[in-house]
């Protein structure tokens, strides 16, 4: 048999110069660097998703241009096909990374749930939202990237509309916009904290101030998603009669 | 019953032990430290202020040297200590520190140019040497010449134990924790090994060794208030009083220390007097003026607590209910100065008491009292460490009587004696296990497993409806009022007398729970019994001491009798019935001494009858000096005192600006 | 003889009342069963949970095992959960539970002996010995000679990290190690820290990975603070298990 470090490593547990294997820090690497893109997605993801909220034109020219309508004539659905795709493999990628960090058996959960209800800490706590919510997320984000994946053409006003009103997926995107917002919320403290970004000289106050601003952007986000939701469903409720009926600038 | 076999056999994982353990791994002994608790747990762990060694970096400390360090560590003895192994000490501690220093433990350290400091009470600047600059620190304490106590922070025994600790584990000393040697194994006069008790099963296992070495440090428990840690019971001390043959040494010298915070005896470092402090009674009243116009609180140890004492006793004391106590006053010190000097002991005493200290008035003030600290006696050695009746018995640190402070040891010079012992006696004990075969044999270990089986049935089977437990309080009320601080005939009899009584009384007492395997009330029952052993034996020397030295203060016998008492007490426990332990003397030798008693330079003057051998031995030594003529002084040193040291520790000490010299 | 109790008695204050819930087994003998029992007494000033278990012990019941060395909060003996919170119980003072009950319960993850009573000693010895936590130099050092100068800074700051007691509270507030047995938790990462900043340590980043870059060491770290939170000597763990964690996936 050929000598494959990974063999080595199954034996082993070291590498075949006999040195510690260096997946682990690559993974841990990884795990933060994945979250952190899927994070600034997340982000800029909920801004453009509640231009509905400055009104309809708003929204469908900012779905154009991410079609790439200003370089292509009439845009591109697949653009974004490509974008929930490349979007997809990081998400799955993180999912599985994360997954790492999940209780491995239902003994080693029930440990973790009788200590942390005992200790009542707050950052421990935390985690709790943030395996949950990325378990959640793990079923209702992969349904909706799918979506996005499969039927790119279908973004806009009143299409969307009819799809979280007329085609009730609003709860699934209700359930799905808290669990992203705190758990991107969370995360982003969880990687300040574990890569020690704003420690400063005083590292114990900014821990603090850290939390704060990010339980405050939270809550703005939450807001944002909320009324884009309600805006949609006030948008598709109106159009239910027309249901499939698309937007179109020249509508005005 | 289980036998496990080693070369070398520790009893006792405090900074003596382990350092000890070091020294036998070193010459590839392989190597057991059986220890009550976790080692790093030792009390070891508890000192705060720091360790002497000579070093002679700071400016406060420039001339130091081996010298200075003898003279007062001597006269700190008030010249009980034995002169040789002070040598051997004071030689040694240097290296010891820097051997510390390359494991690790990170001594404060100097920084160039001028800084704040408070010598008595005043601000003042000093300016420290360039090249001094990132070398070891060092601090004042009481009765040194020189600033020599070197230190990291408040957790300087913390640190030292650690990288101690950590070096052992690093060279695979072998630990078991939870074990407590409670018989010594001994067969025609030499020690075989011991018979440890399994804290968690309650099994016997007798451990069997080339050399077994005692280091189970203090006994302060059988005091009713102390600093120590409440496993500082004595048990490694009892049980080599109980073979018989082994001698104690000095039993009544036991130091007390006047401030550690009520009711918990947790200790307020000197610095809150040393800062301008205040004592005051019941009536807020500041007493120590009264009765110390020079010194008022900065008195030295001793005498601050007998002041406090004797205040209370005329009913000056404020009342609670863990008895009468009086005030620190820190307060006027301002929040300022405390927050930034005195932290620590902000800190202990917010958490402890709920008080804090830099708060105005009567609401900052800390409960304190003068309570047991420190026990010079012990288990009495030679200067190589091993026991002086029997073979292959040794012991180091607090447990022994080396007999290094006398009857009164300095601040800073314990921690500094664990690990300088560690290292020589260390060296000795290593040297012994190398070049001796293992001889005792089963039957003589199945004996003394038997013995203990049978004692320890023997105590469950005890149905007297008495309880250890107030056995226990009445033997360190006793030990608190009669044989405390101030000592007199009478107390001291009755003291005796009364310890005696419940000493018989153990076998009155029942143990509820008759389980052999972890039964905290069963520990309580032997261990109590030897500790009231070793209660008797430091009442018993005391009453019979009839001088004032060091420590040991008699209201009827107020001076120092140099004629009479310059000896050892020496005691023994000759047969396992016996009720009263027996005493002898063992004379300290003026004409061998480098330094012939003297007037400490503190305390009273005038209250020492001297020894007309002072005097001649003071003449031999000036003609020696003469006839030396102009040479340095460790030619000087070694006409007066030769001195042994193992291995390279007797080498030269370098020092900044002055090299080997 | 002396009776304890009627000496607290004599005194006139009043105190008030607190109840002591204390978890109670001893796995050694098969006819007891895990149970809580709760002990009522009379409190009184500046009472600690050492204090009032020595009372119970002495005068209420003979037979309840506990840890305490120090009683001073130095030697990290006498962690235990107190209400839910695991601290040293010598430095908890009774009078902070305003309801008066409070409950104890050994610590978590650490072999249980018997009643509060854990084994930490083994563990904390095989962690030193994982993280070889000691100074690695290439050279002898001379003892006589005079000791390599330290900047006192860097002196000040080894001794921060050098406070740990080991007294493996930041493992039982860590969700971690409570799930994952072989984790080495704050405690070792710190030692490791420390090491790492000490100028007599030679040892490069390349050896510190070899004892702690995998998910046992410095990345099964989760960032949960527990440890940071609940830590009696207030060591920094948060920055330095970060400051581990920047430097080993350096490699
Ligand atoms: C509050 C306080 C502050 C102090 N501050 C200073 C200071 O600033 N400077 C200074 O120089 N000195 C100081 N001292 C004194 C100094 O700390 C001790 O004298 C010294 O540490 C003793 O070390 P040791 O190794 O002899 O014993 P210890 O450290 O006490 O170790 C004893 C060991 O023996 C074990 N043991 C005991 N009995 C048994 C048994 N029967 N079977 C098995 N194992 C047993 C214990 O588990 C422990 O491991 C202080 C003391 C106190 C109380
Ligand atoms: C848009 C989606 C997501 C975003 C923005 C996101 C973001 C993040 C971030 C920033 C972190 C911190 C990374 C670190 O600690 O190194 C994180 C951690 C985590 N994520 Fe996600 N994540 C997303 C999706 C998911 C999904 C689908 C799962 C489901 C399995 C998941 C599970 C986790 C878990 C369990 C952690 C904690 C890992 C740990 O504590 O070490 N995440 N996430
Ligand atoms: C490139 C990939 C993605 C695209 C193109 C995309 C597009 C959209 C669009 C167009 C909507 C509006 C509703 C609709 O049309 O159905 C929407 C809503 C939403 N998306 Fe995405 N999305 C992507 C990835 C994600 C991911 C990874 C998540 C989180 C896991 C996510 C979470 C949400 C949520 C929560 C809403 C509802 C927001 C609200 O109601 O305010 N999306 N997304
Ligand atoms: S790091 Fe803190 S909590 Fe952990 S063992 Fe050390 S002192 Fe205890
Ligand atoms: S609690 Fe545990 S997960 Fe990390 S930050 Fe502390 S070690
Ligand atoms: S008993 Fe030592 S820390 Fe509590």
């Amino acid at each position: 048999m050929p000598q494959q470090d990974s063999t080595v490593e199954l034996l082993t547990g070291k590498d075949s110069v006999g040195k510690k294997s260096k997946i682990p820090a690559r993974l841990d690497l990884l795990q933060s660097a994945t979250g952190l893109i899927l994070s600034f997605f997340i982000i800029f993801h909920i801004v453009f998703e509640s231009s509905i909220l400055f009104g309809k034109a708003a929204m469908y020219r900012l779905t154009k241009i991410f079609e790439g309508e200003p370089f292509i004539e009439g845009g591109e659905p697949l653009i974004i096909s490509a974008l929930a795709f490349g979007i997809f493999v990081i998400f799955i990628f993180h999912a599985l990374l994360a997954m790492r960090k999940f209780p491995s058996s239902y003994k080693e959960y029930q440990r973790y749930r009788t200590q942390s209800k005992m200790l009542k800490h707050s950052d421990t706590n935390l985690w709790f939202i943030q395996i949950t919510t990325g378990f959640v997320m793990m079923f209702l984000g992969s349904i909706h990237l799918y979506t996005m994946m499969t039927q790119p053409e279908n973004i806009g006003p009143y299409a969307s509309s009819d799809r979280i009103y007329s085609d009730i997926a609003w709860p699934m995107y209700l359930i799905l916009l808290i669990s992203v917002v705190l758990h991107t919320g969370v995360g982003v403290y969880r990687l300040i904290i574990k890569w020690g970004w704003f420690d400063g000289s005083n590292p114990r106050a900014n821990r603090i101030r850290s939390k704060k601003i990010i339980q405050a952007v939270v809550v703005v986000y939450l807001v944002l998603g909320l009324l884009s939701l309600g805006t949609y469903m006030k948008i598709g409720y109106d159009h239910q009669e027309e249901y499939g009926n698309r937007y179109s600038e020249v509508h005005k | 019953m289980k036998i496990v076999y080693t070369d070398a056999l520790i009893v006792g994982g405090g900074l003596a032990g382990l350092r000890s353990a070091i020294a036998t791994r070193e010459k590839g002994l392989d190597t057991i430290v059986i220890s009550m608790v976790p080692v790093k747990r030792s009390h070891s762990a508890a000192a705060q202020g720091g360790m002497q060694a000579s070093l002679g970096n700071a400016v406060m400390g420039e001339g130091d040297n081996e010298d200075v360090h003898f003279a007062d560590t001597v006269k700190g003895s008030d010249w009980g200590c034995d002169q040789n192994v002070a040598r051997m000490f004071v030689t040694t501690a240097p290296k010891a520190i820097r051997e510390l220093a390359a494991w690790g433990v990170p001594w404060n350290r100097i920084g160039k140019g001028p800084r704040e400091v408070i010598i008595n009470g005043e601000k003042e600047t000093i300016v420290e040497k360039d090249e001094a600059h990132g070398l070891i620190n060092a601090r004042d304490f009481g009765g040194t010449k020189k600033w020599r106590t070197c230190y990291t922070s408040d957790a300087t025994g913390h640190t030292m134990l650690y990288a101690v600790a950590n070096e052992a584990l690093r060279r695979n000393v072998e630990i078991h924790d939870k074990k407590e040697a409670i018989s010594i194994i001994h067969e025609n006069g030499i020690c075989g090994g011991v018979v440890a008790r399994d804290l968690i099963s309650g099994e016997l296992i007798a451990y069997i060794a080339k050399g077994t070495m005692i280091a189970t440090g203090g006994y302060g428990r059988i005091y009713k208030q102390s600093t120590n840690a409440i496993i500082c019971k004595g048990v490694g001390v009892a049980i080599a009083l109980e073979t018989g043959i082994v001698q104690l040494g000095n039993m009544e010298a036991v130091q007390f220390h006047p401030t550690p915070i009520v009711p918990s005896g947790i200790l307020l470092t000197e610095g809150c007097r040393g800062d301008g402090g205040v004592l005051r009674d019941k009536d807020g009243y500041r007493f120590m003026p009264d009765y110390e116009p020079e010194k008022k609180e900065l008195a030295s140890r001793d005498v601050v607590s007998r002041r406090m004492i004797e205040h209370i006793r005329k009913g000056k004391g404020v009342k609670s209910p863990y008895g009468d106590h009086l005030w620190l006053d820190i307060s006027i010190l301002g929040r300022e100065h405390i927050e930034k000097n005195l932290h620590d002991v902000q800190d202990i005493s917010k958490t402890f008491n709920g008080i804090d200290p830099a708060d105005e008035g009567e609401k900052g003030w800390m409960p304190v009292l003068p309570m047991q600290h420190y026990s010079m006696g012990g288990i009495r050695v030679k200067p190589t460490g091993e026991s002086t009746t029997m073979k292959g018995l040794f012991c180091s640190g607090e447990a022994a009587c080396w007999d290094l402070h006398g009857f009164n040891r300095l601040g800073g010079n314990s921690v500094s004696e664990a690990v300088v012992a560690g290292m020589i006696v260390g060296e000795y004990f290593a040297s012994y296990c190398k070049e001796t075969h293992l001889t005792t044999n089963t039957f003589t270990i199945q004996k003394f497993l038997e013995v203990q089986k049978a004692y320890l049935q023997e105590i469950l089977s005890y149905d007297g409806g008495k309880n250890i437990f107030d056995i226990k309080d009445r033997m360190r009320i006793i030990m608190q009022e009669k044989v405390g601080v101030f000592r007199n005939g009478k107390d001291l009899s009755d003291a005796v007398d009364e310890l005696e009584d419940l000493l018989k009384m153990v076998k009155e007492i029942t143990v509820t729970d008759k389980a052999l395997c972890i039964n905290p009330e069963l520990n309580e029952a032997y261990r109590v019994t030897k500790m009231l052993k070793l209660a008797l034996c430091v009442s018993k020397g005391a009453l019979e001491r009839t001088e004032s030295r060091g420590a040991h203060f008699r209201e009827d016998y107020t001076k120092r009798d140099d004629e009479n008492w310059l000896n050892r007490t020496i005691t023994t426990w000759t047969d396992p019935n016996d009720t009263m332990p027996t005493l002898s003397y063992e004379e300290i030798d003026i004409s061998k001494m480098e330094m012939p008693p003297a007037f400490r330079g503190y305390g009273k003057k005038g209250a020492i009858m001297s020894n007309p051998l002072s005097e001649i031995r003071e003449e031999e030594i000036t003609k020696i000096k003469e006839t030396l003529g102009k040479v340095d002084r460790f030619t000087t040193q070694e006409a007066l005192l030769d001195f042994d040291l193992p291995k390279e520790y007797k080498r030269k000490n370098e020092r900044m600006g002055v090299g080997y010299d | 003889m002396i009776d304890q109790e009627n000496q607290e008695v004599s005194n006139e204050e009043e105190f008030r009342k607190i109840e002591i819930t204390v978890f109670r087994y001893n796995p050694q003998n098969s006819n007891t069963k895990p149970e809580y029992q709760t002990y009522t007494l009379e409190e009184t000033p500046g009472m600690t949970l050492y204090i009032a278990l020595i009372k119970i012990w002495s005068t209420m019941d003979h037979n309840i095992s506990f840890d305490f060395v120090c009683r001073a909060g130095i030697c990290g003996s006498c962690s235990m959960v107190v209400n839910g919170k695991p601290r040293l119980a010598c430095k908890t003072r009774t009078s902070e539970f305003e309801d008066g009950k409070i409950t104890l319960l050994p610590l978590p993850t650490f072999k249980h002996i018997k009643d509060l009573s854990v084994d930490t000693g083994n563990w904390m010895n095989a962690m030193s010995k994982k993280v070889e936590s000691w100074i690695h130099a290439k050279e002898e050092t001379d003892i006589t000679a005079i000791e390599k100068p330290v900047e006192p800074d860097v002196a000040q700051a080894v001794f921060e990290l050098d406070r740990c007691i080991e007294c493996g509270i930041c493992l039982a507030a860590c969700s971690t190690k409570i799930m994952k047995e072989d984790f080495v938790g704050a405690v070792g990462l710190n030692r490791t820290a420390r090491f790492a900043i000490d100028p007599h340590d030679e040892r490069s980043d390349e050896d510190f990975y070899e004892l702690i870059g995998d998910d046992n060491g410095v990345f099964g770290c989760m960032s949960l603070m527990g440890c940071e939170d609940h830590c009696p000597k207030d060591l920094p763990l948060q920055t330095k298990i970060a400051y581990m964690r920047r430097k080993m996936v350096k490699m």
